[in-house]
């Protein structure tokens, strides 16, 4: 993989000594990693490990304790979550944060409010038709099923334009159908130059999917490599697959 | 309703349209004493749409609006007074820069925590100016203050409606038909994920609550030229707050047309009793009756038995009033 050198040179974004603590909990202790330009970065590791909780740091919605958040060149850390998403950093939530009482549609344009807005009713459209949610376009968001519900988070991202997006499980629990339109649209947008950081438990998709794996246990990065260094790593393996999910 | 056209578009724009030649002719129709009647339903119509910016689109509870109308009325009577003598018009400006400049005071630092902070801080806020303006001289104390004389009801009845006609349009245009209004009610629905769409919640929120102090202020300015004498509650009292939230929530919180629907409704019915029962604390218990109903039966008010989708909005407000689910500050 490739990914390793571009993202030494000049990485989309870089994770240096981060630390947060929820009281005795050592949720972020001491990452370190890269994601390369127009690489597609899989995070894996046991549930409770610290994955979200470094999208949260990533994104300013939770305020790291020490550490440094590097995005596109500039330094990130401690800035507020609105400012991070203007620079081009998109995340969704492990667990839909949809605006429920709007719209499909409405969800899609609020995505694009701030920001981008050239164009944004015509790119609501496409995004509906690319996630096949055309036919939900006018129900409210909380009356969708779950899937499509992470169809949504997911588009919502897309409509923001970003150069980097953090996929938070978003394929967990829904229908293959569901899962194939997102892997196609990953695919589509990384060809338009994206990068993705991606976390992740079905390990087909992340071999599929992910130019190179980074593994996390217990706050920290443990290793990185791609599928199949990290396959042959039985140590990994056991990290990862070794305890209860 | 064959008589009005089936595409609800143009339905609504037949209706409104009707209603607005209606309550145009109005003023020639009926006697005095009805006329004021419709300019006090169409205050209160005005009033209760100010409310629901903020605590309709944006979710956030103000318990105390009336400091705004408040401000108004007492800064237009106060510079319509010795030494000042300023005509109406000219006042009204200065009380909306005024009542701009406390929104700013209050809301900004109250505005970044949970919806009970700042329901708390805006209630203390219309508190701290009734004993203010009871206390002060230039306010003309406890006694209140007047106005010159204008009796001229057709003026007062159009200068509500014009202002009410403004207050919806701008409700609409604003919350309903812009950019702005998709950042409003994403972080009414989801604060944090606002946020992650690059939307300032701070800011945006505190422009709906200045743009609905200001039009709050509007009111109260021409509620004191009509009324020609205002004391500190008359124009700050809690009861003027209640009642714009009751309203709302009758109508329904956070549609275009659940405050006219309840503003309209309530103000009336408060009229007919006050006709037929004298000044009782009758309305009171009416009031409150209607808070636990709505509540209960109809948490998408009047507005939501007429609406195609289902409108959580009541749910939102009380997430960020107490909860510390999705809805609430990250
Ligand atoms: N806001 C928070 N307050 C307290 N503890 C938290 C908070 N967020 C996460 N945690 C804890 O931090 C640890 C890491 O959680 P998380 O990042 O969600 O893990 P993962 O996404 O890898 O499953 C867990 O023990 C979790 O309970
Ligand atoms: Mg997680």
């Amino acid at each position: 993989m490739n990914g390793g050198m571009q993202s030494a040179a000049d990485p989309i974004l870089s994770v240096r000594g981060l630390f947060k603590h929820f009281g005795g909990i050592k949720a972020a202790n001491g990452v370190e990693l890269a994601v390369g330009r127009h690489e597609i970065a899989g995070l894996i590791g046991p549930n409770g490990c610290g994955k979200s909780t470094l999208f949260s740091l990533v994104s300013g919605m939770v305020m790291p304790d020490k550490g440094e958040i590097r995005f596109d060149g500039r330094a990130v850390a401690g800035m507020s979550a609105h400012r991070i998403a203007r620079l081009g950093l998109a995340r969704t939530f492990q667990i839909p944060a949809l605006f429920d009482n709007m719209t499909v549609t409405d969800n899609l344009l609020a995505a694009a409010a701030e920001g981008h807005w050239q164009g944004a009713y015509e790119r609501a459209a496409e995004t509906l038709s690319l996630l096949k949610l055309d036919h939900v376009a006018d129900n409210r968001a909380s009356d969708l099923s779950g899937g499509q519900q992470k169809l949504l988070e997911f588009g919502r991202a897309v409509m923001r334009q970003a150069s980097l997006i953090l996929l938070d499980e978003v394929t967990a629990g829904v229908h293959p159908n569901i899962r194939k339109i997102i892997l196609e649209a990953i695919a589509r947008l990384r060809e338009q130059g994206v990068s993705f950081l991606v976390i992740e438990h079905d390990m087909e998709m992340v071999r599929n999917v992910c130019d190179r794996i980074i593994v996390m246990d217990s706050g920290r990065v443990v290793t990185s490599g791609s599928f199949e260094d990290i396959v042959r790593n039985s140590e990994v393996m056991q990290t990862y697959l070794g305890r209860p999910q | 309703m064959a008589l009005l056209p089936t595409n609800p578009q143009w339905r609504g724009l037949v209706l409104l349209a009707i209603i607005i030649v209606v309550l145009g002719v109005l003023p020639w129709t009926v006697n005095n004493y009805w006329l004021r009647i419709a300019t006090g339903a169409l205050m209160w119509a005005g009033l209760a749409c100010s409310w629901n910016m903020l605590g309709g689109y944006a979710g956030y509870i103000n318990f105390g609006q009336s400091a705004f109308f408040g401000l108004g009325a007492y800064v237009t009577a106060f510079l319509m007074g010795d030494p000042f003598g300023l005509p109406f018009s000219a006042t009204i400006p200065a009380g909306m820069v005024v009542t701009a400049l406390f929104a700013v005071i209050i809301g900004a630092p109250t505005l970044r925590l949970r919806g009970a902070y700042f329901a708390i801080a805006t209630w203390a806020f219309a508190e701290v100016l009734i004993q203010f303006a009871s206390a002060m001289d230039f306010t003309g104390g406890i006694g209140g203050i007047g106005l010159p004389p204008y009796l001229n009801e057709r003026f007062f009845y159009f200068a509500m409606f014009g202002t009410a006609a403004l207050a919806y349009f701008l409700t609409w245009a604003l919350f309903e038909r812009s950019r702005f209004g998709l950042k409003v009610k994403a972080l009414r629905d989801h604060e944090p994920a606002a946020e992650a769409m690059g939307i300032n919640t701070a800011l945006v929120k505190l422009q709906t609550f200045v743009l609905s102090a200001v039009t709050a202020s509007v009111f109260g300015a021409i509620f004191a030229y009509w009324v020609t004498f205002i004391n500190p509650k008359s124009v700050f009292g809690g009861d003027i707050t209640d009642q714009m939230v009751v309203m709302v929530l009758l109508g329904g919180l956070g549609t275009l047309w659940g405050p006219a629907i309840g503003g309209v409704g309530l103000f009336v019915v408060n009229r007919l009793i006050w006709m037929y029962w004298g000044d009782t604390a009758f309305y009171i218990a009416i009031l409150g009756t209607a808070i636990v109903l709505v509540v209960l039966f109809l948490p998408n008010g009047i507005a939501g038995l007429f609406a195609r989708r289902k409108n959580d909005a009541l749910d939102k407000v009380m997430d960020k009033l107490v909860g510390t689910g999705a809805g609430g500050h990250p």
